[in-house]
């Protein structure tokens, strides 16, 4: 009957670090501190050019993090609905939310980018981070689709009759019980998503956005210094999705506080 | 004949799953206060009954009243229903990611607009009367399947039903926690509770139930009071099942 031990695999994101892995030697930890001894060393051992590349990131560092928040952001929404209809009744909505998610996944990611991207730019003219959030927001969407339905259908039907006979209707019943508890399954798979989301923002640098390797072709380009800038690039990626997976194996390990005995 | 209205009124239902019909022309009325135990073999249709009566599962024909309200018109709110009408079930159902008070203030502070205090102390009242008081905010998994189970039944009950459905309450659980349980469910019963209970505990049904109801292959074969339906069954089936079981 229960179905609690329901994991859900998807994707390609970088591993989440086990929370049970207690080891000194942790393949994230290597990673990790690795990946900043080597920035250290550069920096200090040879300022000229590192330093340089540094002091130029930063601002496509930020505009990596806000494509990456508010892509995610709409494709947590878009992901929400798009998994409800896969599961629902109704016929229409049903098919809108499967016929969304096919589509979706049968093009690369890189194509819808410059489909939305420049069938946006020409239909309403909105900025190109906005347009390129949409694209982002819109593709990704299309997977946590798929995340939330096998989330929700992974909570035991009991709860939904349990729920249902104490007299709330099934959006309160998807709201107070089942999505509550969908989320924790959620959590990891989202996660997932969410890092690779965050690589996938490389993308956009092909669109006028200066993301951190837009920022970063330009200064190899004024430079040609084209290997130390993209070492630097390769670190700096590696150093936020290794932050990032290690915030969210700490997440999840609180989310599962009601499973403990 | 003391002339009240049923509580609950069942009338020529049938019910298919696909080409499979689980109830064959059930009637069956209820009074108020009055406790009434199914009995039947595994398969026979005693959880679709129960479930009919809260509509968790849609009849295909006929009529069920409850509280004056015909459930399957559309023009009555369900939802409403199901507040008057309390279901525990054979696996407890309680929300896993709710403390056992959470579990037992939802559905009022939500539903009923109870302040939360208020529904915090209703709670805790009826936490008392299940004895699980001390287990308030402890969270199911952390429960015994019988804690669970007493957890269950005051969670159904703080929502003051007229009627509590109980399919198969103590069939999930070790043998040493179906006392417990049990005892719960007297309680309630000798308090006035309209009670359906489904149940393979016999020394229940004959202590508690008004009349017992036998169920075969989705009829209702017999409706009796139970020392009567104990000692002298009437029809070839019952006997049967009684000798099986007892
Ligand atoms: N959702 C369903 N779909 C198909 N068949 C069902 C469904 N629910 C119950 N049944 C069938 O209806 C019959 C009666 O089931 P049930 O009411 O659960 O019996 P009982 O509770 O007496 O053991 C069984 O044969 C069962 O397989
Ligand atoms: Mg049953």
């Amino acid at each position: 009957m229960s179905k609690k031990n329901v994991v859900i695999e998807v994707g390609d994101g970088a591993a989440i670090p086990d929370p049970e892995d207690k080891g000194l030697f942790t393949a994230w930890r290597i990673s990790f501190f690795g990946t900043i001894a080597i920035i250290c060393y550069l920096i200090i051992a040879k300022p000229d050019p590192y330093l340089d590349i540094i002091k130029f990131l930063p601002d496509g560092i930020m505009v990596t993090f806000k494509v990456t928040f508010a892509s995610i952001g709409l494709a947590l929404v878009l992901g929400l609905i798009a998994g409800l209809g896969r599961i629902s009744k109704n016929r229409f909505f049903n098919l809108a939310a499967s016929t969304y998610i096919e589509v979706v996944r049968g093009i690369p990611l890189l194509v819808q980018l410059f489909y939305i991207y420049f069938a946006l730019g020409n239909l309403i003219r909105v900025p190109d981070m906005v347009a390129a959030i949409i694209a982002m927001g819109f593709c990704y969407g299309a997977y946590m689709g798929e995340v939330f339905r096998a989330g929700i259908n992974s909570i035991d039907d009991g709860q939904t009759e349990a729920s249902l006979s104490l007299g709330f209707n099934r959006s309160q019943t998807m709201r107070y019980v089942i999505l509550p508890q969908a989320w924790r399954t959620i959590l990891p798979p989202v996660g997932n998503e969410f890092i690779a989301l965050l690589k996938d923002t490389s993308l956009v640098s092909i669109l006028a956005v200066s993301d951190i390797l837009r920022r970063g072709r330009e200064f190899a380009s004024e430079s040609f210094l084209y290997f130390e800038t993209y070492t630097m690039i390769a670190l700096i990626y590696l150093m936020i999705t290794l932050v990032l997976s290690k915030l969210l194996s700490n997440m999840e390990n609180r989310l599962s506080h009601y499973e403990r005995r | 004949m003391n002339a009240v209205n049923p509580i609950i009124t069942i009338r020529n239902v049938n019910k298919f799953f696909g080409n499979f019909q689980a109830l064959d022309d059930v009637s069956l009325s209820v009074d108020p206060g009055e406790k009434v135990v199914v009995l039947g073999p595994s398969g026979s249709g005693k959880s679709t009954l129960l479930r009919t009566i809260n509509q968790l599962e849609k009849i295909s024909s006929g009529s069920i009243v409850v509280d004056g309200q015909e459930i399957s018109d559309p023009k009555n709110d369900i939802n409403r229903i199901r507040e008057e009408v309390g279901m525990v079930f054979q696996s407890f159902n309680l929300f896993r990611h709710k403390t056992v008070l959470e579990n037992l203030t939802l559905a009022p502070i939500k539903l009923k607009k109870e302040p939360e205090k208020e529904a915090e102390k209703r709670a805790m009242a009826l936490l008392d009367k299940v004895g699980m008081v001390d287990k308030a905010g402890s969270y199911p998994v952390q429960l015994s399947g019988g804690q669970q189970q007493r957890v269950a039944i005051a969670r159904a009950l703080a929502m003051t039903p007229k009627i509590m459905l109980f399919d198969e309450p103590t069939s999930a659980l070790d043998p040493e926690m179906i006392g417990e349980v049990l005892e719960v469910m007297v309680t309630l019963a000798r308090e006035g509770m309209t009670m359906v209970v489904v149940t393979h505990e016999m020394g229940f049904a004959r202590e508690v139930g008004d009349k017992v109801v036998f169920m075969d292959e989705g009829k209702i074969v017999e409706i009796a009071p139970p020392d009567q339906f104990f000692d002298h069954p009437e029809n070839e089936r019952t006997r049967t099942f009684l000798e099986q079981i007892l």
